[in-house]
């Protein structure tokens, strides 16, 4: 792992070393296992137990991808034993091709696309801060992604002529959170109930949890104090979408 | 260990296997909403039919999973190029591949077209009429509910009003902001349907578990797919499904008929299936691709396209996604995703400046969905996913589904990259227009509106798009249209189309029923058209009457309520 940087709760300790974030304390899917049909079991199991070898990326590229991971899926306030891996489920997507059933015109192959992000990333880093993304401080890896995330490459570099930048961003963002919010852990995080078959579910109404559920036990946290990827407005980013607040209408 | 289709379903064995050489009746291709159901009809009326299918024939019990990643095979993966001023995402938003196609993995709503999507042209001026009238269609729909079948309220109001042979689902927390929000404004709604998923058990598949994994197949064999509906009948009546075949081209024979087409197996060789018709059943991409590909001396711009119109008027529908946090707990993953719907505001309201409208239905994302809407409707990462991910169970999710009008500039076309067996890949080209660009952002307010009204405390929204249609289009003239109101090609007399590339406009309902009632409609037309669509040139356009005798089992005594 690389460099890290805690959230606080809002009384002030940081979030560090967890073994399950979120606001369902105790809440595990992987506990439901034997309630599962055995093809889901094996193949939820297997994503759990048996985290693919890095076989795609140069060590090199392993290293700045997982840089850029590291900020744009944060993971610094879970127990190293309890980090989801993504970059070695982006690795194993790439290394067998496996393909999203298209691709847009305007941008090149997945591979070569995850290729050409790694070199601009690098660049951009060298000619902004003269040093590799990989040893810059979080603060300065997020300065550059958020560029990327706006749509603003700061600085400019030559491969976003090429390659549309919010196509990559989404793309990467897509690999991201698919390796994340397909690990149990991350559903024992936010509170899903995960695999329901044969069992199904019984309270269907007012979110209420099922036996085997639990409900949420909230608290206040703050991202880091050197963060840039927190929601733009405390969960209503004016930038984004088309959302409004009551009272705004026109 | 037989093959399992869901808990108590097995498919029939032994499977009749026609010779390699051994001319068939029909040859289907793609067997997916609508070759399913054509290869059981005509099974059923004594035709020699084998029905080819690029994916794999699904074991559900060990195939499938209650997951969302794991669940990536059931879709169409291979490469396609997108583009466009608003390019549409392929793969699992609309395309399946395996026995059953796109009705493994669809969210099951299934409300019927309006009898004024029909002639859209004479009402409103915009996009065409169709060559039959929604009364033409209307016994098949009736009879695909009930072998289908479907779920749902016992008074749908919007359209020709009806009511569903199965009674409605419970309601779940999604379905429930939107009927709070609809009620509040004086919309009307309806719950619980009408979806093509079970409420109550069906012969020898169980009701729904609720469970809210529809869009990764069901498992439970309560949501249908022809996999589970119409292929093991048409087993049963001596139809083979010879699954990961690819076809490549349809072959035509010296005298301008099709003789049969070249598809590879799965071991990359290459077969030609002999047929005395072909109808080719792979949705609004893969069909024109695969027209186009068959080019040939007298097709130089591809199969059945003398009025260059193959590919062309491709239409996706406005698929805007809204989504709104509620301090309350909803947990959105609970019940299926289709639930709850109106119709209110389907057709043109001269009130509005754009013709024809939308529906707004309940959607059900699962985490990784979410998060990926989440990043398109917030740009959310970092921190900021991780926190909108935690209040998961705090959103709930409306969709729009907006008709889009069909356009000559929307199309399939070939592109240069080719595929693993060799074959040209397709390129979809989609531009959005004035009409409906109005039409969206006008139905996206409207459902925000909704959202607020329920409750919200903040409403975002992504825009999308949903199902395919068009490519291949009906009509009676054959320089605008590509088949005849049964999927007759103009150019060659036995040569179908029939899938949901057939369909001229598409209205603002999904399309699953529609694709299937027509599918119903062009096999009893075949079966009445009997031996003389094999050698005849003959084109018979009187209406066919409607057989009930061909169901699957389990049909008799089901009946569509008509409460008014």
């Amino acid at each position: 792992m690389s460099r890290k940087s805690f959230p606080l709760r809002s009384s002030g300790e940081e979030l560090r070393d967890l073994d399950q974030p979120g606001y369902y304390a105790g809440y595990s899917t992987m506990a439901q296992k034997m309630s599962w049909d055995e093809a889901t079991r094996t193949v939820v199991s297997e994503r759990v137990n048996n985290v693919p070898p890095g076989r795609f990326f140069s060590p090199q590229e392993a290293a700045l991808l997982g840089a850029v991971v590291d900020r744009v899926m944060p993971q610094d306030d879970r127990a190293e034993e309890h980090t989801i891996p993504i970059l070695p489920a982006i690795d194993e997507r790439l290394y067998k091709n496996s393909l999203n059933g298209f691709r847009y015109e305007d941008m090149p192959p997945d591979r070569e696309a995850y290729r050409l992000a790694i070199q601009a990333i690098d660049e951009m880093a060298r000619a902004r801060f003269q040093q590799s993304f990989v040893e810059l401080t979080i603060h300065n890896q997020e300065l550059i992604l958020r560029s990327l995330h706006d749509g603003k490459p700061d600085p400019e570099h030559a491969i976003w002529r090429r390659m549309p930048v919010r196509r990559f961003w989404a793309l990467l963002m897509e690999d991201c959170v698919t390796a994340y919010y397909s690990h149990p852990w991350a559903w024992d995080e936010i509170g899903f109930g995960g695999p329901a078959y044969p069992r199904g579910y019984m309270r269907l109404e007012n979110g209420l949890p099922e036996p085997w559920e639990k409900d949420e036990e909230r608290y206040e946290w703050n991202a880091p104090v050197d963060s840039l990827s927190e929601l733009d407005e405390a969960g209503t980013p004016p930038k984004h979408g088309s959302q409004r607040r009551h009272g705004e209408r026109h | 260990m037989p093959h399992r289709l869901g808990p108590m379903q097995t498919l029939p064995s032994p499977m009749r296997r026609f010779q390699d050489g051994e001319t068939v009746d029909y040859c289907i291709v793609g067997v997916g909403a609508a070759g399913g159901v054509l290869v059981q009809r005509l099974a059923r009326a004594g035709f020699r039919v084998v029905g080819l299918e690029a994916g794999p024939f699904w074991d559900t019990e060990k195939d499938w999973v209650s997951d969302e990643k794991g669940s990536h095979e059931l879709y169409w993966n291979d490469l396609r190029i997108t583009g466009g001023t608003h390019p549409l995402a392929l793969g699992a938003n609309n395309s399946g591949k395996g026995v059953g196609g796109g009705s493994v993995h669809w969210a099951a709503f299934a409300p019927r077209f309006h009898p004024s999507d029909f002639h859209v042209y004479t009402e409103d001026g915009v996009g065409v009429d169709w060559p039959l009238s929604y009364w033409d269609l209307k016994p098949w729909y009736e009879l695909l509910e009930c072998e289908i079948p479907i779920a749902g309220p016992a008074w749908f109001p919007w359209g020709d009003p009806h009511g569903h042979p199965y009674g409605p689902h419970p309601i779940g927390g999604v379905g429930d902001v939107l009927v709070r929000g609809c009620t509040k404004l004086g919309i009307r709604t309806v719950a619980g349907g009408p979806v093509a998923i079970l409420s109550a058990s069906h012969g020898d598949r169980p009701h729904c578990i609720y469970r809210g994994f529809c869009l990764q197949g069901c498992k439970v064999g309560a949501k249908a797919s022809t996999l589970i509906t119409h292929v093991p009948d048409a087993i049963a009546h001596g139809a083979e499904i010879r699954a990961q075949s690819m076809v490549s081209r349809v072959s035509l024979r010296k005298d301008g008929r099709a003789g049969g087409v070249v598809y590879i197996d799965r071991e990359g060789r290459e077969h030609f299936q002999r047929a005395r018709a072909v109808i080719v059943a792979g949705y609004a991409i893969e069909t024109p691709r695969l027209l186009l590909n068959s080019e040939c001396p007298g097709h130089r711009q591809g199969l059945a396209n003398s009025s260059g119109t193959l590919g062309k008027y491709l239409m996706a529908q406005a698929g805007n996604v809204v989504a709104g946090r509620f301090d309350k707990l909803i947990r959105l993953y609970k019940a299926p995703p289709a639930h709850a719907l109106s119709e209110e505001f389907y057709e043109t309201d001269q009130r509005r400046d754009f013709a024809r409208g939308f529906a707004i239905q309940t959607v059900g994302p699962l985490p990784v969905a979410f998060a990926r809407q989440m990043v398109a409707a917030m740009g959310a990462w970092g921190w900021g996913m991780r926190r909108v991910m935690m209040d998961y169970n705090h959103w709930a999710t409306l969709g729009v589904l907006g008709e889009i009008l069909p356009w000559e500039d929307n199309r399939v076309e070939l592109a240069e990259e080719k595929d693993q067996f060799g074959l040209q890949v397709a390129k979809v080209k989609f531009n959005l227009h004035d009409n409906d660009k109005k039409l969206i952002e006008f139905a996206k307010e409207k459902v925000m509106e909704v959202m607020w009204a329920a409750g919200a405390e903040q409403v975002v929204q992504e825009s999308r798009f949903a199902h395919l249609v068009g490519g291949a289009r009906m009509g009676s003239d054959p320089a605008t249209s590509v088949v005849d109101k049964f999927g007759r090609t103009h150019d060659v007399p036995n040569l179908f189309v029939c899938d949901g590339s057939i369909l001229p406009t598409q209205g603002s309902a999904n399309p699953g029923l529609t694709i299937q009632a027509l599918a119903a409609r062009t096999a009893d037309y075949l079966i009445r058209q009997g031996d003389s669509v094999f050698f005849s040139s003959r084109r018979d356009l009187s209406e066919p009457g409607i057989r009930y005798d061909l169901s699957p089992p389990h049909t008799r005594f089901k009946g569509n309520p008509r409460i008014a």
